[in-house]
């Protein structure tokens, strides 16, 4: 028998366990005072419904030996925004849901092999609701779950923003292969990729530009005003961080504008972002999310039903994160119920419900003890503090 | 504190040279008596993790070091999601398809149907015998891969060529080009997003030093 797990698959211990619960119900608890529903979608789905319409890859995808092609979900926002569309469809919008879960995203290793992500995630969807005024409840929810994170300094929170209009008035002069080839450059931020186009020296400096085009949201727009003029999203974009800029400030979070970011998925059609912290080693994305407005409608909504953002937490990184900052509960206290050869289990059993009564965490030793000492010597190895010894 | 990956090997002189000149000096990792794989740059700011040529874009990608130099060859083979800034124009070699002198082969879409092709780098011979729409078995060898056609376990292999002299002395000779590779400086995408204009500075002196005419360089 194999005794390993699958290769990328969680096989968490009682203590990470217990801090995963922890940090999903501090979230969990923000969501609900914001007046958001839970729901639970399933962790198996239509690959056409997982795949989002192409937004998500299908080499993404953990896929199902089964009749009809079935996967397990990458992320949790299309059954969502299904269920929004169906079932809940008659709901009042704004429609406020939360979800946490499990998500697995499948990706081949170096050497070829194929390897299974398997991540927990807390999220919220928020349905129903135009830009901006989703986006601005979107991201003071996203604050105010951040603060019962408790990151600290040494995190360096930061809270990194893009925008499709953005990235669409940086494409405008490119159409077709070449439009694609730049934009994929721009987003892996790839400077060589967009050297061997070959493109005019204008073209090429004025995109080296907005590559390097990035920092505190206000001044990201004050410069891109003035290259493109008055547009729609800069003036949501102006409104949004002027709210947001205090509330972020207050958590010890920093905002950065940075038009030729994009995500790894291909789901949004608005406001991207990832709130990004500094690991000892390296930078890890702890919440992402944006608008996904397409989506939505590809799921059937019509007209301003076909509206979607939302974000999720990464629980799995907080917690290794924050290793420093959260603790597993102090260990509660417990009795061991030990028996001599005079009595029996029956009876321990039956004295371990008396504690359990009582609200007394006990547990049984299942096999007889030779006197109380032996018994006293086994309460370290059983994670208790008290002995109960029954010898008769 | 910043982190550099740098390959172990051919490109290790140069690379050091580049950063020093780019001013983070980790000549230390030159020293022969130098047994360390994680050497401080004299500075203090920066730190070189000593790596093996394929680790680099994989401590880059996992963002452990931000960023580090290594061969095209090894970006095209491996395809981590690492970013590519300068081509630091050192390391020259081509990769190419190579077959017995005596084969008769010219083009690689000579090549029969379903032949053995050897080489240490499959993935990028995989690319390019699909593009050929040439079906061939591809044998993954990790070194001396020259010996594929002389003991007969290969029609062709797929390797570096630098000067082409180990070619030449085993009786091979190179029928296709595949691409030319030097040496690259690469990053880690998120944190150059990150940077406050540190990571900037180094890349951006290395841009121009890769610029200047090669006798001010």
């Amino acid at each position: 028998m194999a005794l390993q797990p699958a290769a990328g698959a969680r096989d968490l211990n009682p203590q990470q366990v217990e801090l995963n619960q922890k940090l999903n119900q501090r979230l969990a608890k923000v969501y609900r005072l914001w007046g958001y529903d839970e729901v639970s979608p399933p962790r198996v789905e239509r690959l056409e419904t997982l795949k989002a319409g192409g937004a998500i890859a299908s080499q993404d995808i953990v896929r199902l030996v089964a009749d009809e092609p079935l996967g397990l979900r990458p992320e949790m926002t299309a059954s969502i925004a299904r269920a929004a569309c169906t079932r809940l469809r008659q709901r009042p919008r704004p429609l406020r849901l939360w979800a946490a879960g499990t998500i697995f995203e499948s990706r081949i290793a170096d050497e070829g092999s194929l390897c299974i992500e398997e991540n927990l995630q807390s999220g919220v969807e928020l349905f129903g609701v135009e830009p901006i005024n989703a986006e601005m409840e979107l991201l003071s929810l996203l604050f105010s779950a951040v603060e019962t994170l408790e990151l600290s300094k040494r995190h360096k929170p930061r809270l990194l923003v893009g925008h499709t209009a953005l990235m669409d008035l940086i494409m405008l002069p490119f159409q077709n292969d070449l439009r694609e080839k730049i934009r994929t450059a721009l987003i892996h931020y790839d400077r060589l990729a967009l050297e061997n186009l070959q493109l005019p020296n204008d073209q090429f400096e004025r995109l080296l530009h907005h590559l390097e085009c990035r920092g505190e949201p206000l001044d990201v727009l004050e410069r891109l005003s003035g290259q493109f003029g008055t547009q729609q999203a800069l003036n949501n974009l102006q409104r949004l961080f002027e709210q947001m800029g205090p509330l972020a400030a207050d958590q010890g979070i920093d905002l950065q504008l940075d038009p030729t970011f994009q995500p790894h998925f291909e789901l949004y059609t608005g406001l991207v972002f990832q709130l990004v912290c500094q690991s000892d080693a390296a930078p890890v994305v702890i919440a992402r999310g944006g608008r996904y407005d397409n989506l939505v409608a590809r799921c059937g909504a019509k007209g301003l039903q076909a509206a979607g953002v939302g974000f999720s937490f990464a629980i799995d990184d907080i917690r290794e994160l924050l290793t420093k900052e959260i603790r597993a509960s102090e260990a509660v206290e417990s009795t061991l119920v030990a028996y001599g050869d005079q009595t029996s289990l029956e009876h321990a059993l039956k004295r371990q419900r008396h504690w359990h009564k009582q609200g007394q965490r006990a547990v049984v030793e299942l096999e007889a003890c030779r006197d109380r000492e032996e018994a006293f010597s086994r309460l370290a190895d059983r994670g208790c503090s008290t002995l109960d010894w029954l010898d008769h | 504190m910043i982190t550099v990956a740098l390959a172990k090997g051919a490109l290790l002189n140069d690379s050091v040279a580049r950063f020093q000149s780019a001013g983070l000096d980790f000549s230390a990792v030159l020293d022969p008596g130098n047994r360390q794989l994680m050497v401080p740059s004299r500075c203090g700011r920066a730190r070189a993790l000593l790596v093996r040529n394929g680790d680099v874009p994989v401590y880059v990608a996992y963002g452990q070091a931000q960023l580090g130099v290594v061969g095209y060859d090894v970006l095209r083979e491996h395809q981590m999601p690492v970013a590519q800034l300068v081509d630091l124009g050192f390391g020259g070699c081509r990769m190419a398809v190579a077959v017995k002198d005596s084969s008769g082969y010219k083009h690689a879409a000579d090549l029969p149907p379903h032949c053995r092709v050897a080489s240490k780098f499959t993935h990028c011979a995989r690319e390019f015998f699909d593009a050929l729409d040439l079906p061939v078995e591809l044998v993954h060898l990790t070194g001396s891969v020259e010996l594929g056609p002389i003991t007969g376990i290969a029609e062709a292999i797929v390797d570096l060529v630098a000067t082409g002299r180990t070619l030449r002395d085993n009786g091979l000779v190179a029928i296709e080009e595949l691409f030319q590779s030097s040496a690259r400086l690469i990053g880690h995408p998120l944190a150059l997003r990150l940077d406050r204009g540190d990571l900037q500075l180094i890349v951006e002196a290395m841009r121009i030093q890769q610029s200047l005419p090669k006798n001010s360089a």
